[in-house]
């Protein structure tokens, strides 16, 4: 959480003992590299197709978001049932896509963690099954690195030494990558992840699931101003709480309807998501400025926020800051950003076995 | 015809290659890890023993449960996966099925009984014909108590076998006409689900890939707790 110095970091030769370092194995074909990629750790089914490092043959996202829709939010045993179901009709439709046999792969590389367990080993189960058969390398892939090298898909300039945002559904985190591979975690939300936060506020609101995007549209045409939410500035360091916010937002609603007053949802919609937005570009532009980094990113579901991405980019030009946050498509969850994490896995000559299993838990540093 | 059976609904996670030849290597594992690490080494290490490599399979066999639902996923998407991947059919057979194929030579009605945890058991009744098993219920999920009532009510003899039997033996016991298997059935096996997928395979009775799923019985909490709440805002 707070390794400063580099002896404080720790790479993946470190998180995973089960991975080998081959020497250089594809030399100068590298554009040329074809890998499968597979993510199950949400409600998503996804199976891609990457050549070379940037270029998405084929992007395929089987979601199980309208299952989830009446309880008001992902539940793990209808996604792990709907995965069961999805998962060979996306690789196939991948393969379809992009005009290519599973025995054109060079490559399979697998979301092993973090995620729902139940969710997770179906994706993990089928990647090992796959990389058995064609007997090519496995790459054991963590989700929230997957979110950072998405940048990479729309931007080939994108690359290290960056400090960045992984804001979805499920987490919000502030990250320093000084190299490849090698990751600092510098914040954490200590509550809801930022997703989180919008789902349980539109739910307030009434506006169903996910919330992030009908926060987004609502907020349009509201007025950030009109209401003063706190901003959960932790005094120490990096770190992120919403669970106040949406406190905040509950009793204005209370207090509202007290007194009889009328809600503007747009406003409580511009003025909520100003707070949450504010709070994370504010940090991640000091993290910036103080470890003397000029590549920012923004990545995860929550990255594709207009607000967001307004603010973040405004801030940015101030600071001479280089923004970079991936198209919607590769913000929400999808397997081609887990196939390009692969690829820079692959090239720097990192394998794995058929004995890989799915984590949880799995940390980015 | 060269078959892998794959059974992984209970805590036993197992592995079989065959054909109508006969069983040519066979592992089960009962602890440890869990399927989702056991299951493609075992796979690759019963290949390397017998001499074979996946482009000798002509088909895929899967144990569909009921059983432990991780389990279950982790069996049936490696079938599923290697039977695309090697553009082969699969077949999926009831987990309850298999362990009574394997005791089948038994006057006694024959109840598979599986642990489904939450004080619950999965079973089923069986009975022998020439050549095999015929079922004679419904797969039927429930407490150990409505297994007695379901025994008590039918007044035949019983053989009772699986783990979910020798768990709750003790209540069990109390059933006049009730004999026990041994331990060393207390699971279902690849083995038995290669010898039952064979025919289904020389008929080219197969499951369609991407609909073959396993065989929960039970929904998620999530949707029973919703459907009582829908239940009680209608009243
Ligand atoms: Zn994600």
């Amino acid at each position: 959480m707070n390794g400063e110095t580099a002896a404080g970091l720790l790479s993946e030769f470190d998180l995973e003992t089960q991975t080998e370092v081959l020497p250089d194995p594809v030399g100068s074909n590298q554009d040329e590299l074809l890998v499968l990629g597979i993510e199950t750790s949400c409600d998503e089914t996804c199976a891609a197709i990457l050549r070379g490092k940037d270029n998405v043959l084929a992007n395929v996202i089987s979601s199980s978001a309208d299952l989830h829709a009446r309880y008001g939010g992902v539940v793990p045993e209808v996604a792990s049932r709907a995965h069961v179901q999805a998962v060979n009709p996306a690789i196939a439709e991948a393969l379809r896509r992009a005009d290519l046999t599973l025995w054109d792969m060079n490559a399979v590389a697998v979301t092993v963690g973090p995620g729902l367990v139940g969710s997770l080993v179906v994706g993990v189960a089928a990647a090992k099954a796959l990389a058995s058969v064609l007997e090519v390398p496995l790459l054991p892939i963590n989700h929230l690195e997957a979110h950072i090298y998405a940048n990479f898909l729309d931007h080939p300039n994108f690359g290290p030494p960056a400090v960045g945002l992984i804001v979805s559904g499920g987490h919000t985190l502030l990250v320093h990558m000084p190299a490849h591979g090698l990751y600092e975690v510098l914040g954490e939300t200590l509550d809801d992840a930022a997703g989180e936060a919008f789902d349980k506020v539109a739910r307030y609101l009434g506006l169903g699931f996910p919330g992030g995007p009908a926060i987004d549209q609502m907020a349009l045409g509201g007025n950030k101003r009109a209401i003063d939410f706190p901003r959960a500035v932790l005094h120490k360091g990096y770190d992120f709480s919403f669970s106040g916010l949406k406190t905040a937002v509950q009793d204005y609603l209370r207090k509202q309807e007290k007194q009889g007053k009328e809600v503007k949802l747009e406003d409580v919609c511009a003025s909520f998501q100003e707070a949450v937005v504010d709070v994370q570009v504010t940090k991640t532009i000091k993290a910036a400025q103080s470890l003397g980094v000029s590549t920012v990113f923004v990545s995860g579901g929550v990255a594709s926020n207009s607000r967001l991405r307004e603010l973040m980019s405004a801030m940015c030009a101030e600071n001479d800051l280089k923004l970079h946050y991936p198209s919607p498509e590769y913000c929400t969850d999808n397997a081609a950003m887990v196939a390009c994490c692969g690829h820079f896995r692959y090239i720097r000559g990192i394998r794995a076995d058929s004995s890989i299993s799915a984590d949880p838990n799995l940390h980015l540093a | 015809m060269l078959v892998l059976g794959i059974e992984t609904s209970t805590p036993a996670a197992s592995v079989t290659i065959g054909s109508e030849q006969g069983i040519i290597a066979s592992s089960l594992v009962t602890r440890g890890a869990g399927p989702g690490d056991f299951l493609l080494p075992a796979i690759e290490f019963l290949m390397e023993q017998s001499g074979l490599s996946y482009r000798n399979l002509s088909a895929i066999a899967v144990g569909l449960g009921p059983g432990l639902f991780t389990g279950m996923r982790v069996g049936v998407a490696t079938a599923k996966t290697l039977a695309q991947a090697l553009s082969v059919p699969i077949v999926g057979a009831s987990s309850l099925d298999l362990l009574a194929f394997d005791v089948r030579y038994s006057d006694k009605l024959i109840c598979p009984v599986f642990d489904a945890k939450r004080k619950e058991v999965f079973f089923a009744f069986y009975r022998q014909v020439p050549g095999g098993i015929t079922r004679e219920s419904s797969y039927m999920v429930g407490s150990p108590e409505r297994l007695m009532a379901e025994i008590q009510g039918s007044g035949e003899d019983f053989l009772l076998v699986g783990n979910g039997a020798l768990l709750y033996r003790d209540p069990l016991e109390r059933v006049d006409k009730v004999e026990f298997g041994s331990m060393a059935y207390a699971f279902p096996r690849a083995a038995s689900l290669v010898e039952l997928a064979l025919p289904r395979l020389f008929m080219e009775d197969y499951d369609r890939l991407f609909d073959i799923e396993p065989h929960y019985m039970r929904r998620s909490d999530a949707e029973i707790n919703w459907e009582r709440s829908m239940q009680r805002k209608n009243r």
